[in-house]
């Protein structure tokens, strides 16, 4: 038995570095990526997350800190706020879920010191495993111990594989001359966090009746972000972005996510406070375009000034 | 538990330590051990289901007992018979009783008012057709009088709930396992070694191989309709892949795992896709299911010995019963058929070579390649019905696959992802095939090579894992059945 505990314990010494090496190769080397399964190091994918966790090593004393999904980084236009004498920065991301939001909160409240926090909630986020916005964030922030605790709760071995190779880049600087354009596709990045898009008008279309199942996790990761928020006496309001009404209305359960998000706070779904064109305000069935993201944040605005 | 679960990778090391702690304290300890984690093991999907097997063994063992008692021949039949009334009776309500009820309205269409009547809403207890075929075959064999019954309850009620192999087998005989359980175990440090890495071969098969197939396979059966017969073929061609690797990915899991806890298990597969025949083929594929059907059945109805016509209607029943077992579907029981059809030349074939003297075996390269190709071509066919969801199902996928599109190049719109799987599967059958002469596969593989290379060759497989492996838990195809 002790051979075989001594053994054993030899093969996982020598496994563990022969993994990470083949791992390392493999996402180095692999073409166009046909042959990974389980990583992916998605450096400067969507959403501009590079330029943004570049963008907000700089600041502190903010007065409004916008969180939260794709809805946030393309429905809160930070110049509209920072044309009425506020210090704002938006730290959403794409799919961001609470697991997320916790992370970035916990690495950079303390840096930021935001007097509010605006949190896009949406049920899609509290539904999903979290695991495509833990990606985006592992490849464009340098990673730590809180990266680690989050791949933890996640427990996902895409999650794992992509941390460290995340680890490896940082330790290496592997990817220290990357440089995302502001301007990728029919998108711009705009100082203070916010992506303009192009102009384009949503097309109607039906949808089938649905409902959301809420993930543990992802509720126990909001309560705690809650908690924090409290903790650190910053005033939070919780804001849904509207969708397309159509989308909003084949789902049966919209009331049960309300009520409890509406349990921790000040909370604003938009999607029954304000009555908007779903072809005019809409570029897809859940984003705003420019002209939604303009009244939408006109309506923060005034909750802010109120 | 699943074997490709979390919940199981914490359960495995603890109480293996806690077992082989246990070795010091005594045998009959050690045995209430492995009971207590079987029943924890089995009850963790449903432990309502416990009391069954509880039932069924406790049943069996004195049943045995009362064949040693009674004096005569026809009491010791009336007591067999009630082994099988209760043990079949059990497997046939759970399992069959929907089955048959919906096959006689069926047939029936003017008593179909009254069905709602009599349907039950009926779950299956995991792995009720591997122990019931188990504990069976220690009744005939105390009939037999190839065993004694045994005395200690708890040896043999660990016997029939031994949880490496409880729920998909290989189907272990009395007289292989029982006396195991009856006889010290000893650690040994090569049997522990090769048991792990026999988990983790069985490991890589099912979550590297099958569960990557599983993915594509759903893609092209869910929408056969609209997919060509080459795709359709593909489709078949990953689902050979797919049950191989799964199902003897969970043997390989099983008889590992029962080796590092110092038992033996019946090899259950024997790369069967390398057979060069279909007669071949079913000596190699679910080793355990065909030998009780071929020492149970076959051969109590004349086996090989009775004249050509009576071999094929044995041949048959064989697999008539063995479609039967799969599953409460005509489309286990055609594909037992059909693969009985695919048997005959192979039947008639070798009574010939016998009748003129001839040896049956080729040695000829081309003839194996040959024939190893059409094996697996049949064989794959007959996956179809297997794989379909219902006889009208299976008929168009066949009306599909014989269809001038058979010839067109094989189309559907997953390819780029698929691209990383005929990686894999080149690997996967590579091995297979240099590992051939092993237990299984990897067993042999790197027994010669320095430890640095085997090493490496061993943490080669865990980063496929890693890398590939699908990501969520999915259970075995057969613990369906």
């Amino acid at each position: 038995m002790k051979k075989l505990v001594t053994q054993f314990g030899l093969f996982l010494c020598f496994c563990f570095p022969f993994y990470v090496l083949c791992l390392i190769l493999l996402q180095t080397f692999s073409p166009f990526g046909v042959l990974r399964k389980n990583i992916n190091y998605p450096i400067g994918g969507s959403g501009h997350m590079h330029s943004r966790m570049k963008e907000v090593q700089e600041l502190s004393d903010l007065d409004v800190l916008f969180i939260g999904s794709s809805h946030a980084y393309s429905g809160f236009d930070t110049r509209l706020f920072e044309e009425h004498g506020l210090r704002v920065f938006n730290l959403g991301s794409s799919s961001q879920t609470p697991l997320q939001t916790l992370l970035l909160l916990k690495r950079y409240l303390d840096q930021l010191q935001p007097k509010t926090v605006i949190y896009e909630v949406n049920p899609y986020a509290f539904s999903v495993d979290g695991v495509e916005s833990a990606l985006d964030i592992i490849a464009n922030d340098e990673n730590d111990f809180l990266s680690l605790e989050m791949a933890l709760r996640i427990n996902h071995l895409k999650v794992y594989n992509t941390l460290i190779f995340g680890f490896y880049s940082d330790l290496f600087n592997i990817h220290k001359g990357f440089k995302e354009g502001k301007q990728k596709g029919k998108e711009t990045y705009i100082s203070g966090g916010y992506i303009e898009k192009d102009l384009a008008y949503y097309e109607p279309k039906s949808f089938a009746k649905s409902i959301w199942q809420l993930v543990g996790k992802q509720k126990h990761a909001f309560e705690e972000i809650s908690n924090i928020l409290l903790d650190k006496d910053i005033e939070t309001i919780y804001v849904q972005a509207p969708v397309v009404s159509a989308y909003y209305n084949s789902i049966i359960n919209n009331s049960s996510f309300d009520s409890l998000i509406d349990s921790y706070g000040a909370y604003y779904n938009y999607n029954k406070l304000l009555q908007m064109d779903d072809s005019y305000y809409f570029h897809d069935y859940h984003h705003l375009n420019q002209n939604g993201a303009k009244k939408i944040s006109q309506e923060v605005l005034k909750l802010l000034m109120d | 538990m699943l074997f490709n679960s979390l919940e199981y990778l914490f359960f495995l090391p603890i109480v293996f330590i806690i077992y082989w702690a246990l070795a010091k304290v005594g045998l009959s300890i050690q045995n209430i051990f492995v009971l207590s984690i079987s029943y924890l093991f089995y009850g963790w999907w449903d432990w309502r289901f416990l009391f069954l097997i509880a039932f069924s063994s406790i049943l069996d063992f004195f049943i045995a007992k009362g064949m040693l008692a009674v004096k005569t021949r026809r009491l010791k039949k009336n007591l067999l018979l009630l082994s099988f009334l209760v043990n079949l009776g059990m497997l046939g309500f759970f399992k069959y009783y929907n089955f048959f009820l919906e096959s006689f309205f069926s047939a029936f269409p003017f008593l179909m008012n009254a069905k709602t009547d009599y349907t039950l809403n009926i779950i299956l207890p995991v792995g009720i057709s591997f122990y019931t075929f188990q504990t069976l075959s220690y009744t005939i064999d105390v009939y037999r009088g190839k065993i004694k019954p045994i005395d200690d309850l708890i040896a043999f009620a660990s016997f029939v709930s031994f949880f490496p192999q409880l729920v998909a087998g290989p189907i272990e005989r009395a007289v292989k396992l029982l006396p195991q359980f009856q006889q010290p175990r000893i650690f040994s440090y090569n049997n522990t070694v090769n048991g792990m890495k026999q988990i983790l071969w069985g490991l890589f098969k099912k979550m590297v191989i099958a569960d990557n197939c599983a993915e594509f396979v759903s893609f092209i059966f869910n929408g056969s309709a609209t997919y060509s017969g080459s795709t359709l073929m593909l489709g078949a061609v990953l689902f050979s892949f797919q049950i191989y690797a799964d199902f003897s990915g969970y043997s390989d899991i099983a008889i590992g795992t029962a080796n590092l806890f110092g038992f033996r298990l019946t090899k259950n597969f024997s790369f069967p896709y390398f057979s060069t025949n279909l007669g071949d083929f079913w000596k190699r594929w679910h080793i355990s299911l065909f030998n009780w059907f071929r020492d149970y059945v076959y051969i109590p109805l004349g086996g090989n010995q009775r004249g050509i016509w009576k071999r094929l209607i044995n041949v048959f029943v064989v697999f008539f019963l063995s479609g039967l077992w799969h599953g409460a579907n005509w489309t286990f029981i055609l594909w037992g058929l059909l693969n009985a059809c695919f048997l005959i030349p192979n039947v008639l074939f070798s009574a010939w070579n016998i009748d003129r003297g001839v040896e049956s075996v080729s040695h000829s390269i081309i003839r194996k390649i040959l024939g190893g190709a059409f094996t697996f071509i049949f064989v794959s066919l007959a996956w179809i019905m297997f794989r379909s969801e219902n006889v009208n199902e299976a008929i168009v996928n066949y009306r599909v696959v014989f269809s001038e599109s058979l010839l067109a190049w094989p189309y559907f719109p997953e390819w780029r992802r698929a691209f990383f799987l005929f990686f894999l599967l080149l690997f996967f059958m590579g091995i297979e095939w240099f590992g051939r002469k092993g237990e299984y596969a990897i067993e042999k593989i790197s027994d010669k090579w320095p430890r640095s290379l085997r090493w490496m060759f061993l943490a080669f497989i865990f980063f496929l894992i890693g890398v590939y492996a699908h990501t969520e838990e999915t259970p075995f195809i057969y613990f369906q059945f």
